[in-house]
Parts: C-alpha cells; sequence; structure tokens
C-alpha cells in the first residue's frame, strides 16, 4: 500500500462523506469569503457615500448590524470548520485502530489520516474561495448594490485560505492525536466511535415510546459529536435571529420613524423652484443631490398671506405648518462641566453649512424620534439633526451654536432625513427676525381624513393659481416611499448575509445524520429484521434531527433576541406583523433544514435489510 | 384458524438465490425444496458458505429470492411488499441471530419488549411476558442493563427471549451456539430443547452435533444445493 495511494482511495471509497465535508468546507469558506468581500465593496461602501445618504444615526445602527453580523458569520465559518473536521477525523478513529492493530506503525496511520485531512482541506478551501469570488460577483452586479460598490479586495482569498486552512488543521489534528494516544484494543472498541458511552443513565426516558427511546439514546451515546453538532447549529441560530429579527425590527423602526419624520399624506406647498429643491433635500437620504447654489431667501419663494388666508378659509383643510427654509452657516459654541471640582471643556468652535429650518413647535407635523424637547417660541433654542450632532457636537444637549450673530441653546436631536441630518430646527420667530423676513417659503398641509384627498388637492391648485402661478402642491409620499425603499433596501442585505451559513449549516447536519446512520446502521437493520418497518427507521432518524435541530433552534433563538435587544436601537417598533413574518422565517428554516437532513434517512430506509447489514 | 400437526408451515420450491459480485454472478443457493410441518425441529448442516444463513434470511422474509417460491404460514412471501413482510417477521417469526444483535441503545427488558410494543401488545401484557421470559433464560437480575455490559452468553439469551416474545408460530435459530463456550452454549442448547418440548416449528443452521441431535430431521446443504435429508 503506497503511501499516497491509501489516503485517496479512502477518500474515494467513502464518496458519501468525503463529498459531503467537501461541499460543507467549500460552502464555509465561501460564506466567509463573499462576506468579507460583499462588506467591503457594499457594506462599507455604503458607508464611505454616508455623507450622501443616509443620517449618522441611521447608518450607526446599520454598521452596528453589519459588524455584529459579520463577526457572527466569521464565527460561524470557524465552528463550522472545526466541527467537519472534527467529524470527519472522529470517525477514523475505529479504522486507525484497526489498521494499528494490523500491524501498521503508529506514524504510518497517522501520515495516511492527515494527508486525508490535508487534501480535503486542500480542496474545500480552493472551492470555497473560487465559489466565494464567483458570488461576490454575481450579488455585486445586481442593480440594488451598483451605486455603492468599489473594487474587490482579492487579498481577502489568501487570508480566508490560511485562516481556515489552519483552523481545520487544528480541529482535525485533535482527534486523530486521541486516536494516535490509544492502544489498538481501545480504539477498535464501539466506546471510541463517536464518544459512544454505554452507562446505564437513560432511565427518565423508559417510559417513552420506543422510537424516542432509541433516538434519545443514541444522541446521547454520542454525546460528544451531538453536543459540537449543538453549539454549532445554535450558532447559526443565533446568527439567524440577530440578522432576521434584527433587520427586521431595524427596518420597520428607521422605516417608522422616517414616515413620522416626513409625515403620511402630508403636502408640500411651495413655489416651484423651492418645492423641488426641498424634495431633492429630503431624497438625499437616498441617494439624490440637491442644488448647491439655491437662494432659499429669494423673495419671490416667499409664501404671502394671501396664501395662508386662503388656506385658513379653505373646506377640508385639518393643519397647516409654515416653515422658513434656508442654507448657513453655523459655529459650535465650546461648553464647560463640572465633575468632583474640575471644569471639563465640551466642544471645540466647529463649523458646519446646515440647512436651517424655522419651525413653530406647535403646529409642528413631524413627529422625531429625538433626545431632549421641541424649542419653545420665540426663545433662542433649537434641536439639530443627529448628522449635524455627530459631526459639529461633541455633547449636543450640553452645548449651543452660533448663527448670524445670535446664540441657541441646542434642546433636542432628531432623525429627519432631510438633507441627510444635517440640519438645525430654530422658532420660526426668531428666523424671521434674524432675517428680517416675515413670510415662510414652505407649507405643509394635511386634509381632513374625511375629505375626498384629490378634489381637494384641485381645490388647493385653483387656490394658488389664483395668487400666484408659480406656487405648486408637491406630494411629499412619493419621496416617502423613495427613502423608506432605499431603507428597507439596506437591511435586506443583512438578512440575505446567513443564507451561505444556512445552506453550510444544513450540508453539516445531513453529514451528522449521514455518521448516526452509519453508526446505527447495523441495529437499524437488526430493527427491520426483527419486524420495524421502514418508516420506523426513518422515525428514529427523523427524531434524532429533530432534538438537535429544535434544541439548537430554543439555545439559538433565545440568545439571539437577547443580543438583538442588546445591540437595536432604543424604542423599536416591534408590530405584530413584524413577529409573524420573524417567526415565520425562522420556521420556514427550521422546517427547511429538517426535511433536508431527512435525505440520507429516506434513501437510507428504503435498503434492503442485508444490504444495511452488509 | 387452527391447523392440523401436519400442516405445512414452510415450502421453498426452487428457490434460487444468487448475489451480484463486481461483473460474477454467484448463485448461493440453486434450486432449493424445503418442506417443513409444524412442530418440526429441523437442523440445516453445511460448510460455512454453503448457503445456511441465506435460506433462514429467505424464510424469514429478511431477504428476497431471485426466484423460486417461499410459502410460510400460508403467506407466499415473494410477493409480499416491506411493511408486510416486517409484521409478518414481528408476529409469526422468531430470529436468533449468531451474533446476538440487540439494539445497544435498549436495556434488556426494553430489548425483549420492544416486538411486542410493535405488535401493539398492552403494557400490562408486555410486562408481565418480559418478566416471564427473563426468568426462563434465567436473567430476571439484568433487566435493567444495557447489552455492553452482559456477556456473549447473556446476550444471547436476552436474543433468545426477545425471539420469543410474541410467541411466533417459527422458530429460527442461526448458528446459536456459534459464538459461545461450552457453559453458555449448553445453556442455549437447553432452551433448544424446551421449545422442542413445547411443540414449536423451529428451524436451525448449525454445525454442533449435539442441536442436531434434538433435531426430527437434518437437511444438509453443499455449495447452495440441498443434498441430503436425514432423519
Amino acid at each position: 500500500m503506497s503511501k499516497a495511494a491509501f489516503p485517496i482511495n479512502d477518500l474515494l471509497r467513502r464518496r458519501l462523506q468525503t463529498g459531503l465535508t467537501l461541499i460543507s468546507l467549500t460552502v464555509c469558506v465561501a460564506s466567509t469569503l463573499f462576506l468579507l468581500l460583499f462588506s467591503e465593496q457594499v457594506g462599507f461602501g455604503i458607508a464611505s457615500v454616508a455623507e450622501n445618504t443616509l443620517t449618522i444615526g441611521y447608518w450607526n445602527i446599520f454598521s452596528n448590524f453589519l459588524l455584529f453580523v459579520g463577526i457572527l458569520v466569521f464565527a460561524v465559518g470557524a465552528v463550522i470548520i472545526s466541527f467537519i473536521t472534527f467529524l470527519m477525523m472522529v470517525q477514523r478513529t475505529r479504522d486507525f485502530g484497526l489498521i494499528k492493530a494490523a500491524g501498521c506503525p503508529n506514524s504510518l496511520v497517522l501520515g495516511y489520516f492527515l494527508t486525508e485531512l490535508l487534501i480535503v482541506l486542500f480542496l474545500g478551501c480552493v472551492f470555497g474561495v473560487a465559489l466565494g469570488f464567483l458570488t461576490d460577483y454575481a450579488v455585486i452586479n445586481m442593480s440594488v448594490f451598483q451605486a455603492f460598490q468599489k473594487t474587490a479586495n482579492f487579498w481577502y482569498a489568501p487570508l480566508v485560505f490560511v485562516a481556515f486552512f489552519v483552523f481545520g488543521l487544528i480541529f482535525g489534528l485533535k482527534p486523530l492525536e486521541n486516536a494516535a494516544r490509544l492502544p489498538a484494543i481501545t480504539a477498535i472498541s464501539p466506546i471510541q466511535y463517536l464518544g459512544l458511552s454505554t452507562e446505564s443513565r437513560f432511565k427518565t426516558l423508559s417510559k417513552s415510546q420506543l422510537t424516542l427511546k432509541i433516538a434519545s439514546r443514541s444522541l446521547f451515546r454520542r454525546q460528544s459529536a451531538t453536543v459540537r453538532m449543538v453549539v454549532f447549529l445554535s450558532t447559526v441560530f443565533i446568527l439567524l435571529t440577530v440578522s432576521i429579527t434584527g433587520s427586521i425590527i431595524a427596518s420597520d423602526t428607521t422605516t417608522s420613524r422616517i414616515e413620522k419624520a416626513v409625515g403620511r399624506n402630508t403636502l408640500l406647498v411651495a413655489h416651484k423652484d423651492m418645492g423641488n429643491q426641498y424634495i431633492s433635500l429630503l431624497s438625499k437620504f437616498s441617494g439624490a443631490t440637491a442644488k448647491t447654489d439655491f437662494n432659499y431667501l429669494d423673495q419671490n419663494f416667499a409664501l404671502s398671506d394671501d396664501v395662508l388666508q386662503g388656506l385658513n378659509d379653505m373646506r377640508g383643510v385639518a393643519n397647516f405648518e409654515k416653515r422658513l427654509v434656508y442654507e448657513g452657516r453655523i459655529q459650535e459654541v465650546m461648553n464647560f462641566t463640572f465633575s468632583d471640582s474640575a471644569t471639563i471643556p465640551v466642544g471645540a468652535y466647529r463649523e458646519a453649512n446646515s440647512l436651517i429650518v424655522g419651525i413653530e413647535s406647535e403646529t409642528i407635523f413631524s413627529e422625531w424620534f429625538m433626545e431632549g424637547r421641541l424649542p419653545e417660541n420665540s426663545s433662542f433654542e433649537a434641536v439639530i439633526g443627529d448628522s449635524i450632532a455627530a459631526i459639529t457636537f461633541e455633547l449636543p444637549l450640553l452645548q449651543s451654536f452660533r448663527m448670524q450673530n445670535a446664540t441657541l441653546n441646542i434642546v433636542g436631536v432628531c432623525l429627519d432625513p432631510i438633507n441627510n441630518g444635517i440640519v438645525v430646527f430654530v422658532p420660526l420667530e426668531i428666523l424671521k427676525n434674524l432675517n428680517n423676513i416675515s413670510n415662510p417659503n414652505i407649507l405643509f398641509i394635511q386634509f381632513d381624513s374625511s375629505a375626498d384627498q384629490s378634489s381637494s388637492i384641485l381645490e388647493l391648485q385653483k387656490l394658488l393659481a389664483e395668487v400666484n402661478s408659480d406656487l405648486m402642491v408637491f406630494e411629499l409620499n412619493e419621496t416617502l416611499e423613495k427613502n423608506v425603499g432605499f431603507l428597507e433596501a439596506t437591511w435586506s442585505v443583512i438578512m440575505f448575509l446567513p443564507l451561505f451559513s444556512l445552506v453550510a449549516a444544513t450540508l453539516c447536519l445531513i453529514g451528522y445524520l449521514v455518521l448516526a446512520i452509519d453508526e446505527q446502521r447495523h441495529e437499524f437493520a437488526v430493527l427491520r429484521a426483527m419486524g420495524a418497518k421502514p418508516k420506523t427507521v426513518l422515525a428514529i432518524l427523523a427524531v434524532q434531527s429533530l432534538i438537535v435541530l429544535f434544541s439548537s433552534f430554543v439555545v439559538g433563538i433565545s440568545i439571539g433576541v437577547m443580543i438583538t435587544l442588546m445591540i437595536l436601537m432604543a424604542q423599536p417598533v416591534v408590530t405584530s406583523f413584524a413577529i409573524i413574518s420573524i417567526a415565520g422565517w425562522l420556521f420556514a428554516a427550521l422546517v427547511g433544514m429538517f426535511c433536508l437532513s431527512l435525505w440520507p434517512a429516506v434513501s437510507f430506509a428504503k435498503k434492503p435489510i442485508l444490504k444495511i447489514m452488509s | 384458524m387452527p391447523m392440523k400437526m401436519t400442516e405445512l408451515i414452510v415450502t421453498t420450491n426452487s428457490l434460487n438465490k444468487g448475489y451480484r459480485l463486481g461483473d460474477a454472478e454467484v448463485e448461493v443457493l440453486k434450486n432449493v425444496k424445503l418442506e417443513v410441518t409444524r412442530g418440526e425441529f429441523v437442523a440445516i448442516c453445511g460448510p460455512s458458505g454453503s448457503g445456511k444463513t441465506t435460506l433462514l434470511n429467505l424464510i424469514s422474509g429478511i431477504d428476497r429470492p431471485t426466484s423460486g417460491k417461499i410459502i410460510v404460514l400460508s403467506e407466499d412471501l415473494t410477493i409480499q411488499d416491506e411493511d408486510f413482510l416486517a409484521d409478518f417477521r414481528c408476529n409469526h417469526v422468531g430470529f436468533v441471530f449468531q451474533s446476538y444483535n440487540l439494539v445497544s441503545t435498549l436495556t434488556v427488558a426494553e430489548n425483549v419488549a420492544f416486538p411486542m410494543e410493535w405488535s401493539r401488545k398492552a403494557e400490562e401484557e408486555i410486562e408481565m411476558r418480559v418478566a416471564e421470559l427473563l426468568e426462563t433464560v434465567g436473567l430476571q437480575h439484568r433487566e435493567n442493563h444495557f447489552p455492553g455490559q452482559l456477556s456473549g452468553g447473556e446476550q444471547q439469551r436476552v436474543a433468545f427471549a426477545r425471539a420469543l416474545a410474541n410467541d411466533p408460530e417459527l422458530v429460527l435459530a442461526d448458528e446459536p451456539t456459534g459464538n459461545l463456550d461450552t457453559k453458555n452454549g449448553q445453556k442455549i442448547k437447553q432452551m433448544m430443547r424446551m421449545l422442542k418440548a413445547n411443540g414449536k416449528t423451529v428451524i436451525v443452521a448449525t454445525h454442533d452435533p449435539e442441536l442436531m441431535q434434538l433435531a426430527d430431521w437434518i437437511a444438509c446443504l453443499d455449495d447452495g444445493r440441498l443434498v441430503t435429508q436425514s432423519e
């Protein structure tokens, strides 16, 4: 027997086990490489263009999830590799003992199985790197991601290859070393096979049905492999729970906040140029650009008293809100706090261009998610957007800023998509005085829910045309939909990431069941010979798969939910629909894995008894 | 339906069984004709590889013939599906393997009980029958042990008890003493005598002269052919 021929022949002879191990390794390496490439190209691509899309608050939520899911995917990859190589090698303990018992020197047997491990690891890593690149290429060229993509960093290929190869080698060598240390007589004992133990400690199940009894005891008997499988699947379910629960809840929450900040069924009334500019500012959240040399305070944009009076008199108008919008420069004011009789400076004197919006707190439509409160009318107070708060201020709620020779205290920080959160909201009266302007340049209107929306809009357009033909009505719902759609697409990226891990986990579960069948095949043959029907054997294997899957599911979901709550944003919006869809996705994953894991059991159960015995 | 003592329990006619080994077809049984009537104790002898185990496997419905007929307890086993054969083995045939073949995840009592659970007997009935059988084979003190904790002889006695669990009309034993020492072998032979005394139909494949002496008649297989049938 040549040293090279035995491992290759052995791998070819055990075609199913070798194939499953190779596929699992390939998928595992591919998923990790894909995640790294994808995050680099799209995930952090989104980050790098965050100035043009999202707001910093929203991006922080997204990047936290991306980072956490990334860590989990890598952890799952590591656990998969360790599990696969452990299973691959531990089942060879008996063969190790047999070959030793036949007189083969220890070092030569170790060499045989080490060569097998190296071959499988090498091929798995090579195929995995290739599949990872191919998948990344296919996904990255999908239209939704094209705006953010950067060039792929090819250095990730050797990094993933080496990391997983070394990882697999370490975890695969451990059971081999253990086998090498065992005397041949111990190694060939069934006790060594997958950590078997035949102690009488299963009394609790003695009244249970025969199927459950055999299934549960078999699981306990190969407890070493079972525990590893449960740990591994639990990690996968943690990843699934975090990504599915997190992305659905975060998507719902951020969407709800955007909707509340912009307002549903809100109409914008403004001069056509001003209205278009405002829509562009609102759409910057999803990647649009606004004019930079726009003169907001052009006299033509001012909405006259006639318009306001007309709206007051118009039927069906539930509320309207006046705003004065323009761009200006603001400067952070340094402040001090006191701690243990020491004076600590807060902030500096940073400056920034910002959108400045005059609002009236009592009529404001926006229901912001905010820290702090709304400014009081006619007082020198302001609410600022989350992006400008992050860029220009250190502790915004302890600070103030200067604009147009006035100092305004910051009383709140809000999430508003306008101008990507680079915005300050100041009482309208203050802005009017600072700019010596008496009229707003935009109006928000909401009609009564009982009013016919389209006929009310027609009436409004007529009213405006009578005053100024350049005044127009803009429906904000369309812009809102664009922003919400962009948010949902962004979150769906996170939901998509664990797909690979799920496939790898399913393959590992199939591999585990193949091992379970292999270990129990003689007993199943005996059961069949004694009168068990093929479906009884299938039921025993199904129960084993279900116990492993379900216990992992419970552990994974519990930890996953806790992690999600820890890294999720404050005051998440959890609708009953979200709970149903989360449960649906997780349940679908569980059922899918369970059904696929039964594939080897179904084909095994159909085999004739003597073929099973042989 | 009550049957007469001369009723045929096992009939094989032109029974052939072959296996494919690579390109070669190996004929294990060739044109075997065998008739066993109720209450008979039949020994099948022959050298290793002569087809004894294959013949027992075919009679029990564990395996299917390449051609020919096998009628057991008036059922043509060659035309039945797997589920029927499973029920048939469970309720009408007791099989004792040479290598015991106990289910290692079940205790001694459970190993004896499981064929009765499949035939849906009441729990009390199962408990009573298990106790009775374990007492018969002298292992009542071992009922909660797992097979791995028993000696070979003890395991074979459990296998014997399991084969009798559903009080089968036909008991098949494949070299039941083949793996045992003299002392344990004697215990098994004692049980075979008990079966014969109770009027069970028994077919035993064996090399053991003492077991052959128990037989009403002996069938010898050589190279897959039934060469002699002697009283």
